[in-house]
Order: C-alpha cells, then structure tokens, then sequence
C-alpha cells in the first residue's frame, strides 16, 4: 500500500472521525486530548489535511442536522475506514515487535 | 485578529479559499474565543502556531496547484501523496542545459578543425554566428534560455490547471439514451 505510513496529524484526524461526524473545530480539540495536548494543529494544517482526504476520497462531507454556515461536518468514507485499519494492523505490529525486542534485550 | 486572519486567507488558491475560507475563519473565530483570558504566552503560541502553519499550508496549495505535487515541502507530503496525473520535470532545464552545452562544444569543436584547414572552406560565416561566441557567454545565454522557457511553461500549466481542463477527464461520460 503506497499510501502508508501516514503522517501523524493525518492519522490523528482520521482517528478522530472513526469514532463520529465532527467539524473542524471538534477535530482539532479531539486531535488535542487525544495527543494528551501535545499535537495542536493550526487551521491551515487541519484543511490543507481535509482537503487532501476529501480528494482522495477517505473522507466525505457530511450535513449534521444543526449545521451552519462555516460549521461543515466530515465522516470517514469506506476507503478511509478501510486504511486507516491497515494503518493501526501496520502500528500494533511494528509495537509487537519493539516490545518483543526491547524485553529480549531487558531494557 | 479575524480580520487579519480574513485578510491572510487571500495568500490561498482562489479556489481553494472559496471552498474552505468560511470554514477556516469559523474554526478560527472559535479558537481565538477560547484562548481569551488565557495568559500572553499561550495566544502568543497560538497566534503564531495559526499564521506559520497559514503561510505554510498557503505555499503548499500555490505549490500543489501549479505542480501537481508538493515541490516547496515534499517530506511533508511524502507518506500521504496524492496521485498527480501530470507532473511538470523539474530536471527539464538542466537536462536541456547539459544537451545545449554539448551541442556548442561540437559546434566549437567543428569550427576549430574548419579553422585548421583554410584552403577548403571558404571563409563565408555570418556577422553572428554560433561558433564564433566563446564557451561561457554562450553557456550563460543558453541557460537562461532555458529558464525562461522552463518559467514560461510552468506559467501556462498553471493557467491550464487554474482554467480546469484538467479535470475534463474526470468528468463522467454523458448517459445513453
């Protein structure tokens, strides 16, 4: 899969939509706690990010009931789910293996 | 300081500000209240985390827009590229430099083996003519001839992908009836 790995703060956002539809403002305070504070994007970072999902089509717009001007929402799309778990596969495997290693070496 | 912001957003693609400027704005309008009554230093950092990550992101739009690939910052794009349908060479000007260059040494080359035999060519050359310019002037002309080409056809790429007919490839085939 040429695609991954990923960058983190695109792997924080899509983390932050699997769990549901959210609006810039709610991804980047997800992306924030999620990080324990220690990822804060910037707007343009967030959009030029968005954007570059919405094209790819890993995610999709999405039109919450009390949505309004300058308050999109987005969602993952089939595709995004489906890579972002091959990312997680990808990131659980790769910690097996330094647990593995670091144990062997009784660090 | 949304203002400003507003005013920064023009650093965007047009398109791309059309479609995402309100959102931003709003996204920032929303940050910025929330930072009120918080000490100096932290909106210091967030002022100037929103502005550097503004003007980067606006140069990777510009960037993307005109190559179709992130040139001004490809580590930050190199594990989550996008499939680009064209890709202007960026070793076109220094290829057609190499090839240039090799064409006047042939030129100089030939023009010193006619000087060495007087008696059978007939001294008929032009006021101006290739061979008589030494090597680095005419490298340098050369090169910037090949600049200014690679510069005028990165200009109509990026009127062609501003006009859209990239994307008429894109576009769905009209249904049968």
């Amino acid at each position: 899969m040429d695609v991954l790995p990923l960058t983190e703060p695109v792997l924080l956002i899509l983390l932050s939509l699997a769990e549901q539809p959210r609006h810039g403002y709610s991804i980047l305070k997800d992306v924030e706690e999620m990080s324990d504070g220690r990822v804060t994007l910037s707007t343009g970072t967030l959009y030029g990010a968005l954007r570059r999902l919405l094209e790819d089509g890993w995610i999709e717009r999405y039109e919450e009931e009390d949505s309004s001007r300058g308050r999109q929402a987005y969602r993952l799309t089939p595709a995004g789910r489906r890579n972002l778990q091959l990312e997680a596969s990808r990131l659980k495997h790769l910690a097996r293996v330094a647990n593995l290693r670091v144990a062997r070496k009784g660090l | 300081m949304l203002s400003l912001y507003r005013c920064l957003l023009y650093l965007y693609p047009a398109p791309y500000r059309y479609e995402y400027g309100d959102e931003m704005a709003g996204v920032f309008r929303d940050v910025l209240s929330e930072t009120r009554g918080k000490g100096l230093l932290p909106r210091a950092a967030f002022f100037l985390r929103e502005f550097t990550g503004l003007l980067h992101a606006a140069l990777e739009e510009h960037s993307r827009t005109i190559a179709g690939s992130n040139l001004l910052f490809p580590s930050s794009s190199r594990r989550f590229t996008m499939r680009s349908e064209f890709r202007f060479p960026k070793a076109t000007p220094v290829l057609m430099t190499i090839i240039l260059a090799g064409v006047i040494l042939t030129i100089e080359k030939a023009t010193a083996i006619r000087e060495s035999l007087p008696l059978a060519y007939p001294q008929q050359l032009p006021p101006i003519h290739p061979g008589r310019l030494t090597f680095f002037p005419a490298m340098a002309v050369i090169l910037l001839l090949a600049y200014a080409a690679a510069v005028i056809g990165c200009a109509v790429l990026f009127a062609l992908r501003r006009s859209g007919v990239h994307r008429l490839s894109e576009m769905p085939a009209a249904p049968r009836k």
